[in-house]
């Protein structure tokens, strides 16, 4: 699949905001990932919850494509990255430490999350630098929870924003960034996530969805 | 060490208070009621049910039963009806069977006294009171009461020695503890709570000595998955008494033998069918309107019709006035209060969301007489008679023969008075649908009932319960299912499938790790180890048919009722809606329950419920379209038709008027794009199909978008561009050829499949319903029937829940076998093609449709473009 991206200038500092939804700073050599939620299938099925696998391994694809696109230095997960403590299971920290070993030199640095907490900490196998929010970045205050930062424009995840476009003869709920003057929230990058509808709440804020394999804006 | 629970405390389906653990309740607090009104309604409660203690004059209990039969009849001045007798020689002779009569006929003595009769003289006296003898299944928690009572009645009058038991999902725990100590002689009870008594480990000495079922109303469940969910407890019941005697009470159907097959195909009983007294004298008038108006409204509740009904209400002494959907119910109760404030608290209203309470005292208000009048839904289609009731009224379209028979028959039970229905049209096109609701009344053209095939999600159930209630081996319980008629031909790689799926996620091995609900132990036999997972499925087998619900209470307390999440979750605190008749404000939502308090503004708004929808029944747009082509042919005999004739006379004059052998298709440009108006009649939902279907096919070739709108009468395709209709529609566009596998690929193009599999996510078990105290990890199980619709296409496309889903769209959704007859219809039928300038009357209501589908071959980014695009051009404009 192409995908496309869009940079666009949040706070006088350009954002490349991609149709795999993630973000990434030109400037710093980063990638913003907010709600990966890996392992959430595993969950499922340890609770007795039939999900059939491959969401997992779905969304860890994305993240090579990302990688192979924009070839970042850093990685920073705006929370939940695991979706649970049963998301320990052993077929998903495989598939998690097969991929860091692919990309054994990237830095990785999470945000903690409520997910997180509740997952206990991530495994050493990942060589992840765990942060506490706002973790200041460059002109960033990188959040989980969406929140003000003084001094700096806060992006965040948690959310999962999605957009509702309507007209009379057609409608599509799409994943969203969306950004307010001083904060910003990015969608969801799971594969096995849904979604939170902001049409309201977002109201005077810019709005980009993710339609398919494009990024357009609905609000600028 | 546990076992499934003892103080089986989950018997809370739909919307009870649930409470997972006895031992963690609090004690609940000791209301003493405030009001008038709240001590009304905690006496109409009590009044409910109360299990009666046996005092028995001995010398009254040795006389033989027929003797002491035969006073009673005396004594209350009755005689028994000859089919009365049929049924009590019928079960006197070990035989099963269905009866079918009018509602108010004597169907619950017929079984009754038989059951006492052929059981209550041949158990040994010593054993005070009678094991669980019969079991009396009933759809609706608000006749079981009623129900019990009765029984109680002629039991206590006649001397038995036999306690009568109530079961259901708002029975109170210390009562259903009682019960699991020792089982009443007799129990009524629901399908849901019957299966939650399959899933008792002692379920097989609880109910061994069950020697008869009856199935009350199985008209109602026949055509659902309840009705499945009773025929699979049917076949465990037989399977552990196969002198197991089931008796069915039907209303009367369009294809008895059906409903009769499908309950008694587990039963190796002998059967007979036995016809009970028929119909009396059956009214059907119309109130038609001063005016006519040019348009008719679709989706408009036609209030105007307010006063003239509160004209004849006033006039008779206490009336029904049943609506299509709770919304409408709603409109209608205000409106007829502001018609007549001063009717506050003579009028009320009921539907199936209001909380147990309130429909109690509204029951008991309709029965004392103390109401003037009810406004409701089909939660009062059914159930024990109202005699004060004379007049019922049917808001907008009746929609079936046989429904609107069941609503006559509620009024009209005093001596010597006849039913009688009176519609009210809520747009002038249902005046042509009243004379033809008329006409097949006359020539009883009833409705007969589909039911669902094998459906898997059902068995997917049904296997855990088993599993729960004592295990299963897999042969033996495949076997037994097969004796239903719901799974007579299941193949036993379905069954092997639904097996798999419970037992390790799928089929595929690889593609559902660490995963297991049920286990096969060593002796062969699967079982449900783990705790969660039994308490997770009891609190899901409930949930059979209801929507997830959110319950709505009173910030100060006070349970109000429950409404569907999905309109529950479009509020934000602050906002004003209207729910039983009173407009409140949401305050807050927490853990499944929505908190409210009185709203200072009077209106707010409408809740919506979904799956209200009903389509047209065929007998009843065959007869619509009969009478349409007596119009054409200048005929208009009956009133409603002389009202409706400047409407249709401008409809024939702009356009063309549909009739049988005729297909009308209407072409129009509008601002909005370009409308294909097309009538086939053939109800609702088969238009949806027929809307998809046609959209897909021309979008297969041009990438295309439609906007499809449906109702009774016919459907509308919009699209932003122009299509050669004429060309297209004579190279076959209407053919039935490769129906199924283009209705399928349109599926694919249309959200239909993906919003069927709400139900069947639901019934399966894998999405399950929240309840208050439940722990805070199971927030991390939260995931939308959608989503997960999403993630079996993607990762497990064999998934036969997913081809469930599609086949449930095709056959009880869409009604494939409408659509064929449609088509097929549509392609022999002359083509009248006209280019209106304006919408017509037909039209009309199509067009200001709110509801609407849509089909779409255009790739995401493509339409999301052009809607961007389209939104920017009228921001500007």
């Amino acid at each position: 699949m192409m995908l496309e991206a869009l940079t666009v200038d949040i706070g006088g500092h350009a954002l490349v905001l991609s149709a795999a939804r993630a973000a990434f700073d030109p400037v710093r050599q980063t990638l913003f990932i907010a709600d990966a939620h890996i392992g959430k299938d595993a969950v499922f099925r340890a609770r007795g919850i039939p999900v059939p696998e491959g969401s997992t391994g779905e969304t860890l694809a994305r993240l090579d494509m990302l990688i192979s696109i924009h070839r970042p230095a850093t990685i920073v997960f705006l929370g939940d990255l695991l979706h649970a403590r049963e998301s320990h299971a052993l077929t998903t920290l495989g598939a998690l430490a097969e991929w860091r070993e692919r990309h054994a030199g990237l830095r990785l640095i999470l945000v903690e999350g409520n997910h997180d907490r509740h997952a206990g900490g991530p495994p050493d196998a990942l060589a992840l630098e765990m942060v506490e929010a706002p973790y200041r970045f460059g002109p960033w205050a990188l959040c989980h929870y969406p929140q003000r930062v003084t001094g700096a424009y806060a992006l965040a995840g948690h959310e999962h924003p999605v957009y509702r476009v309507a007209t009379r003869l057609d409608s599509a709920r799409l994943p969203c960034f969306r950004f307010g003057a001083d904060a910003g929230v990015l969608p969801a990058f799971g594969g096995f996530t849904g979604g939170f509808e902001v049409n309201e709440s977002a109201r005077g804020e810019r709005i980009f969805v993710v339609a398919g394999d494009r990024v357009m804006a609905v609000r600028t | 060490m546990s076992t499934p629970a003892d103080d089986d405390d989950m018997d809370n389906h739909q919307d009870t208070q649930p409470n997972s653990d006895a031992k963690r309740r609090a004690p609940r607090a000791r209301r003493i009621p405030r009001t008038r009104a709240a001590q009304a309604k905690a006496d109409a409660v009590a009044e409910l049910f109360r299990p009666a203690p046996i005092v028995i004059d001995q010398d009254v209990a040795n006389t033989p039963f027929d003797a002491r039969l035969a006073a009673w009849f005396e004594r209350h001045g009755w005689q028994p009806f000859p089919f009365q007798r049929e049924v009590w020689t019928g079960i006197l002779g070990a035989a099963s069977g269905l009866l079918h009569a009018t509602t108010g006929a004597g169907k619950t003595w017929a079984v009754w006294l038989g059951a006492l009769a052929a059981y209550s003289d041949k158990l040994p006296s010593r054993s005070l009171p009678a094991p669980l003898t019969v079991l009396w299944i009933t759809p609706m928690r608000a006749l079981a009461a009623d129900t019990a009572r009765a029984l109680q009645t002629a039991v206590t009058e006649l001397a038995v020695p036999w306690s009568i038991g109530l079961r259901t999902g708002d029975t109170p725990s210390a009562e259903r503890a009682r019960q699991n100590k020792r089982m009443p002689s007799a129990l009524v009870t629901t399908p849901e709570s019957l299966t939650l008594m399959l899933t008792r480990a002692n379920a097989e000495d609880e109910m061994k000595h069950v020697r008869l079922v009856v199935v009350d109303e199985w008209h109602e469940l026949l055509g659902n998955k309840r009705g499945t969910q009773t025929q699979l407890a049917l076949a465990r019941l037989a399977h552990w008494r196969p002198d197991l005697q089931v008796w069915g009470l039907s209303a009367t159907l369009g294809n008895l033998d059906l409903a009769r097959d499908a309950l008694l195909a587990p039963v190796k009983t002998p059967r007979v069918v036995v016809r009970g007294a028929q119909p009396k004298t059956l009214i059907v008038d119309t109130l038609i309107p001063d005016t006519i108006e040019r348009f008719p409204w679709g989706g408009h509740l036609g209030t105007r019709q307010v006063k003239p009904v509160a004209a004849e209400i006033e006039h008779a002494r206490s009336s029904l006035v049943f609506t299509n959907t709770r919304s409408q119910a709603e409109v209608w109760y205000q409106a007829l209060l502001e018609a007549r404030p001063d009717w506050a608290g003579l009028i009320a209203l009921h539907h199936g969301s209001l909380d147990q309470e309130v429909r109690a005292w509204v029951e008991l208000g309709l029965k004392s007489g103390q109401l003037k009048a009810v406004v409701c839904t089909s939660s009062l289609d059914l159930g024990v008679d109202f005699l004060p009731v004379d007049r019922v009224f049917q808001i907008g379209s009746p929609k079936g023969v046989a429904r609107l028979m069941q609503r006559a028959g509620r009024s009209g039970h005093a001596p010597g008075r006849a039913s009688r229905v009176t519609i009210v049209p809520t747009h002038a096109l249902e005046l042509v649908e009243a004379a033809a609701a008329r006409w097949a009344v006359e020539e009883r053209r009833i409705e007969g009932r589909e039911m669902p095939n094998k459906p898997l999600d059902v068995l997917v159930q049904h296997l855990v319960t088993i599993a729960i209630g004592g295990g299963f081996k897999a042969r033996q319980l495949f076997d037994e299912v097969r004796t239903t008629y719901a799974y007579r031909d299941l193949t036993q790689q379905e069954f092997d499938w639904a097996l798999a799926f419970v037992e390790r996620g799928g089929s595929s091995l690889a593609a559902y790790p660490d995963y297991h609900r049920v286990i096969l132990d060593a002796e062969g036999v699967y079982r449900v180890p783990r705790e969660d997972l039994v308490r997770r499925h009891r609190n899901n087998v409930g949930t059979i048919v209801a929507n997830a619900t959110i319950n709505i209470a009173y910030m100060t307390g006070g349970r109000i009722g429950a409404m569907e999440e999905s309109f529950v979750s479009r509020l934000k605190p602050g906002d004003v809606f209207t729910f039983g008749g009173r407009a409140l404000e949401l305050v807050r939502v927490r853990e499944m329950t929505a908190y409210v308090k009185r709203a200072t503004s009077s209106r707010g708004a409408m809740p919506q419920w979904a799956g209200s929808k009903m389509p047209l029944s065929s007998e009843l747009a065959d007869a619509t379209l009969m009478m349409l082509a007596r119009a054409m042919n200048g005929v208009y005999d009956e009133p409603e038709m002389q009202a409706v004739r400047p409407l249709l006379e401008l409809q024939a004059k702009w356009s063309a008027l549909p009739e049988p052998g005729v297909l009308l298709v209407e072409l129009i440009r509008s601002r909005e794009g370009h409308h294909l108006f097309c009538y086939p009649f053939a109800g609702r939902m088969a238009h949806v199909g027929l809307g998809s279907l046609i959209g897909w096919r021309v979008a297969r070739d041009q990438p295309s978008t439609f906007s499809i709108s449906m109702n009774d009468y016919g459907f509308e395709l919009l699209s932003a561009r122009p299509f050669d209709w004429e060309t297209l529609i004579q190279d076959g566009l209407f053919s039935p050829d490769n129906l199924e596998h283009d209705i399928l690929a349109s599926l694919n193009s249309s959200e239909l499949a993906a919003r069927r599999f709400r139900e069947i996510a639901r019934v399966s078990g894998l999405i399950f319903q929240g309840h208050p105290g439940q722990q805070k990890s199971a927030r991390q199980l939260q995931a939308s029937s959608g989503l997960f619709y999403e993630v079996f296409r993607r990762h497990d496309s064999g998934n036969l829940l997913l081809a469930q889903a599609e086949e449930e769209v095709m056959l009880q959704e869409l009604e494939l076998d409408r659509i064929r007859a449609a088509l097929k219809s549509m392609s022999g039928s002359r083509l009248a093609l006209t280019r209106p300038k304006k919408p017509t009357p037909f039209a009309f209501p199509l067009i200001i449709a709110r509801l609407r589908e849509k089909v779409s071959t255009e790739k995401l980014s493509d339409r999301v473009a052009r809607m961007l695009a389209d939104l920017e051009k009228a921001a500007r404009a």
